[in-house]
């Protein structure tokens, strides 16, 4: 067993949730485990629908990130079903996070 | 138009259905004169990318004017996981399976495109329906492939599925074979023959397959940025199959009018040599067609993109979804950033001619068409649907959960809706019918998005002919 790692997820509204993860499970695992509902959508590290922004903490991705542009990931955007964590983090959650990434193109 | 028939051989002269088991309807027009009025529409709505904490499902819509739940979502089948983002489905046997004994037109097969996974579901029991067995992703990723999107039933009752991308959301997709009893039979094409893939569609009489592309999983999932496009992440190409041998013939290369071709619609004539493929993004029509064994793609439509107040550039109307009546007299296509649906008459079918247009929702369409007191429609047209009889058009608003965020983010809010038109086929002319609104922003656990429909007994984009 790796070390655990207190993780506090924060939605935008305000709320938020504190799950533990082991080194060797995704944020996105470790949330479920714990009864507490992310967005999620291929758990590959493909699609971004579970992308989260880091607020503190450092996670590792357990794959390369497809989903994410280069530009997001040194923006702290984190794909959940493929990240786990290497220290306590804060990370803020909840389906804005991915709209953050995706504007119109042509506004 | 003689340059556009081929030769049968033989065995199709004597393509006879007096003893007709099978699935499905001897011709189209036989589907036209035989099938019962729609009552029933099946159509996959979804949570996914949202903060509803829910399964997708499909849900069973009452469109029987006579029921007391017209309109109404009377059943809802819940997925067993969540995160799938259900989107286009179809049927185990078609027309195509014609000669099939004991085969019935009776489960869907409903694909998760984010997921990967594969829903088997049993209609036997029409507003009721069951999943009878789940395809896990881990099994799909065996054959180096994911994102599955069209389903379409073939001969001899197999079932062939679009696959766009490999196991990682990378190119190159293929195509996913399942057999009747809706085990993977394998991967249908050798790799290496595509690298994008989408929508196809057969032909068998004349031993043709075209497939459209898409992107990469990896590029369209997050949603579309005007950097993929720029660097050739988007596809612009139409791929011609020999269908038994499974290989590439042709690759049309549509250009910079042609970019991200969607669906692709065959005329229903077994004997046709013609279809249409949207290009989305050019928000161009493309025919295709046969002459002397090459194939060709001419553009034919050109939406005019508009200019809007709110717009830096002027906006692509972005043709979604189009399709061929069962009579393969009219073609109607959505403009979902526009808000119109098109019909044209395509009696000739290198030059179609616009018999009528629609509005509503959308960028330009009205916000309630269906009256003022009524909830308002907030993206436009996407996935359409015909009656058989070519007389009740239906059509949906969602087009995938990344992309509505982008261009219409009120879509996640308020839920989709389904509204239709009546067609008079003889006119060329389309009514919206201000009495019929399904609200899918009133389901249970939340505001749903709602994608591709389907009837019982089949529809214009699901049979083929042998």
């Amino acid at each position: 067993m790796r070390d655990r790692h207190r993780i506090e997820l924060r939605w935008r509204d305000g709320r938020t949730e504190t799950v533990h993860g082991t080194e060797d499970e995704s944020v996105l695992d470790a949330a479920e485990r714990a009864g507490v509902g992310l967005p999620f959508g291929c758990r590959t590290g493909a699609c971004a629908t579970c992308t989260g922004r880091m607020i503190e903490g450092e996670i590792e991705h357990a794959r390369p990130p497809r989903g994410l542009k280069r530009e997001f990931e040194q923006g702290g955007y984190v794909l959940l079903c493929i990240a786990r964590a290497r220290t306590d983090c804060r990370i803020e959650v909840g389906s804005d996070v991915q709209t953050d990434l995706v504007t119109n193109p042509w506004k | 138009m003689s340059d556009t028939e081929s030769s049968e051989s033989e065995a199709h002269e004597q393509h006879e259905h007096h003893d007709v088991e099978g699935p499905g309807y001897a011709t189209p027009q036989a589907a036209i004169e035989q099938a019962e009025r729609e009552q029933i529409a099946y159509v996959p709505s979804l949570y996914v990318g949202t903060d509803v904490d829910a399964p997708d499902f499909l849900s069973v819509v009452d469109i029987n004017p006579d029921s007391n739940t017209y309109c109404e979502v009377i059943d809802r089948v819940e997925m067993p996981n969540k995160g799938d983002e259900l989107h286009h489905f179809g049927w185990n046997a078609c027309s195509s399976s014609c000669h099939v004994e004991g085969l019935e037109r009776r489960h869907l097969v409903v694909p998760g495109q984010r997921s990967s996974r594969l829903h088997i579901i049993d209609t036997k029991d029409r507003e009721s329906p069951e999943i009878v067995k789940v395809i896990e992703p881990e099994e799909v990723y065996e054959y180096d492939l994911s994102a599955p999107h069209t389903v379409h039933c073939i001969p001899d009752g197999e079932i062939l599925v679009s696959m766009l991308g490999n196991k990682d959301g990378d190119l190159p997709g293929g195509f996913l074979e399942l057999n009747d009893d809706f085990e993977i039979e394998g991967r249908w094409d050798p790799p290496g023959e595509i690298e994008m893939n989408y929508d196809f569609w057969y032909q068998p009489r004349h031993n043709v397959m075209v497939s459209s592309e898409w992107a990469a999983p990896k590029t369209y999932y997050p949603g579309f940025g005007l950097d993929d496009v720029e660097a050739g992440n988007y596809g612009h190409k139409l791929h011609v199959w020999d269908w038994t041998d499974r290989t590439v013939e042709q690759t049309l290369d549509l250009g910079e009018e042609g970019m991200i071709p969607l669906e692709v619609r065959f005329l229903h004539s077994p004997e046709a040599v013609h279809g249409y493929v949207g290009a989305a993004l050019s928000s161009n029509v493309f025919h295709f067609y046969e002459r002397e064994k090459e194939w060709f793609a001419e553009k034919v439509i050109d939406v005019e993109p508009r200019e809007h107040e709110d717009w830096d550039m002027p906006v692509p109307g972005l043709i979604t979804d189009l399709l061929v009546s069962m009579d393969d007299r009219y073609l109607f296509f959505s403009n979902w950033l526009h808000g119109d649906v098109r019909m044209y008459d395509v009696s000739d079918p290198a030059n179609p001619r616009l018999a009528d247009q629609l509005w509503a929702g959308g960028l330009f369409g009205p916000r309630h068409p269906t009256g003022e007191d009524d909830r308002p429609v907030i993206a436009g047209p996407q996935m359409l649907q015909l009656s058989i009889d070519g007389e009740r058009l239906y059509w949906t608003t969602s087009l995938f959960s990344t992309w509505d965020n982008q261009f219409y983010p009120e879509e996640a809010e308020r839920g989709s809706v389904m509204l239709k038109a009546d067609v008079n086929p003889r006119k060329g002319t389309m009514t919206l019918d201000e009495d019929f609104l399904v609200d899918f922003g009133e389901m249970p656990n939340g505001p749903a998005r709602a994608h591709e429909i389907r009837w019982p007994d089949g529809d214009c984009t699901s049979d083929v002919w042998q």
